[in-house]
């Protein structure tokens, strides 16, 4: 049994463990919040540039299929974008998010394919050092600038560079491993396809719904600048939505380390009470018994 | 009564502008374009420039940096990765990008193969473009 003074001390430290956890649970709560406002802000423009590309792959039919993004890269190893968080205290986020990857490469061994076809391009250190570990192949560790100061140019650029690595013909495809972000509670790692582009769904029926659109200058033309704006869109969302999800993770185990450190504080504050308890009772026994021996 | 437009700009970042124009004239990549009420249903490439719309009898501006715009049913929806209401511009930006744009545009400098330097010259054009339209859209701020 611990002496009072031991436990005096340990109250202490759990106490400022919580309050640590406690700022740190604030501070997740209000980057949560604004990850949060600006994935939804950005949410109209990626709708739009969505429709826009269904509308006119509907009306250039089957000339879409032909495009380059639309198929199979010449290369045969695989590129993915690991999207990870630079920092750790944020619970199950990276290991939901590796186990997902590792189900992903074992799916891609039974393909045929082994480790060293797939390249990654990744965002935070975490999954930096996983990959390093894991010794797979680190393509390009995206730090500069950091993923928490993300900003639709930047995505943009990394969007860019996954196209460049795409049509230099080294890959067939190019996909996102991320978390995507379904509620406060829910946030789903995931593997989806980036490159090439799953033609729309409604290809033939969008064509004759808006063919009467005047286009300006001309399909081809709008298509052709469309299409990266549409990829660009894909990779910010992808980013903002693991880090609302990092965040909204980090949150609550922030909480429940809080809540522990709580219930901790309460244990030894029993176990402090009982044990001063104790110690005056024999000090008064001593005294009593003094007094009893002296009479 | 008097047909009105929804405008509507829309970047990667937020809903820049929502309201309703009596005209809209738009810098395509063939040329202003203007649009009124019961246009056609449209989609049109933009180029870096100035939108220019009339609300309330007023002229009002703003600065977008390519992009496209829709019209459909008297809704102009314009998407571009930059929207600045004249109010908005940073003018120390724009006058340092304009800057950097320049030198980079002047002939001595080295080192590129012709490749590279061709890319590097339509990239500053293009910057220089977009300082000098920042510019000329924030000097309607008043």
């Amino acid at each position: 049994m611990a002496s009072v003074k031991e436990l005096r001390v340990r109250i202490k430290s759990v106490g400022n463990i919580k309050q640590i956890t406690r700022a740190m649970e604030m501070v997740a709560s209000t980057k949560l919040r604004r990850f949060q406002d600006r994935a939804v802000s950005s949410r109209p423009y990626a709708e739009e540039i969505a429709g826009l590309v269904e509308n006119l792959a509907g009306v250039l039919g089957g000339e879409v299929e032909n495009l380059p993004l639309f198929n199979d890269g010449a290369g045969s190893k695989i590129a993915v974008l690991l999207v990870s968080s630079d920092r750790g205290l944020c619970g199950a986020y990276n290991s939901n998010l590796f186990l997902e990857l590792e189900r992903w490469i074992k799916a891609r061994k039974e393909e045929g394919l082994t480790e060293a076809d797939v390249d990654f391009f990744v965002y935070g250190r975490k999954g930096f050092q996983y990959l390093s570990k894991r010794s797979l192949n680190v393509e390009r560790f995206l730090v500069d600038p950091p993923l928490e100061a993300v900003s639709f140019a930047q995505a943009a650029a990394t969007a860019r560079d996954l196209v460049t690595a795409f049509l230099s013909g080294e890959y067939r495809r190019v996909e996102l491993c991320f978390t995507a972000f379904e509620s406060m509670v829910k946030y789903v790692p995931r593997v989806v396809s980036f490159l090439p582009i799953a033609p729309p769904a409604s290809a033939d029926a969008g064509a004759g719904a808006e063919s009467d659109v005047i286009l300006e200058p001309d399909a081809e033309t709008i298509f052709d600048s469309l299409v990266p704006r549409y990829l660009e869109t894909r990779i910010y969302n992808a980013l903002l939505e693991s880090l609302t999800s990092e965040y909204a993770s980090r949150r609550v185990s922030m909480k429940a380390a809080t809540d522990a450190a709580t219930d901790m504080q309460k244990i030894l504050k029993g176990q402090y009470n009982r044990l001063r308890q104790e110690g005056i009772t024999k000090e008064l026994l001593d005294i009593v018994g003094g007094v009893e021996a002296l009479k | 009564m008097v047909k009105e437009l929804t405008l509507r700009i829309i970047t990667p970042e937020r809903v820049v502008l929502d309201t309703t124009a009596e005209s809209v004239r738009v810098p395509a990549t063939d040329g202003s374009m203007g649009i009124f009420p019961r246009h056609a249903g449209m989609v049109a490439a933009l180029d870096a420039g100035e939108l220019i719309y009339q609300e309330g009898g007023r002229e009002r501006r703003l600065f977008v940096a390519g992009g496209f715009a829709e019209v459909r049913h008297d809704t102009i929806r314009v998407l571009t990765s930059a929207g600045e209401k004249p109010g908005e511009i940073d003018v120390e930006r724009a006058r340092a990008a304009e800057e950097r744009a320049r030198e980079r545009l002047k002939p001595h400098r080295t080192g590129l193969t012709a490749e590279e330097a061709t890319i590097d010259i339509a990239r500053a054009n293009a910057a220089l473009r977009r300082a000098i339209l920042r510019l000329k859209v924030h000097g309607y701020a008043n």
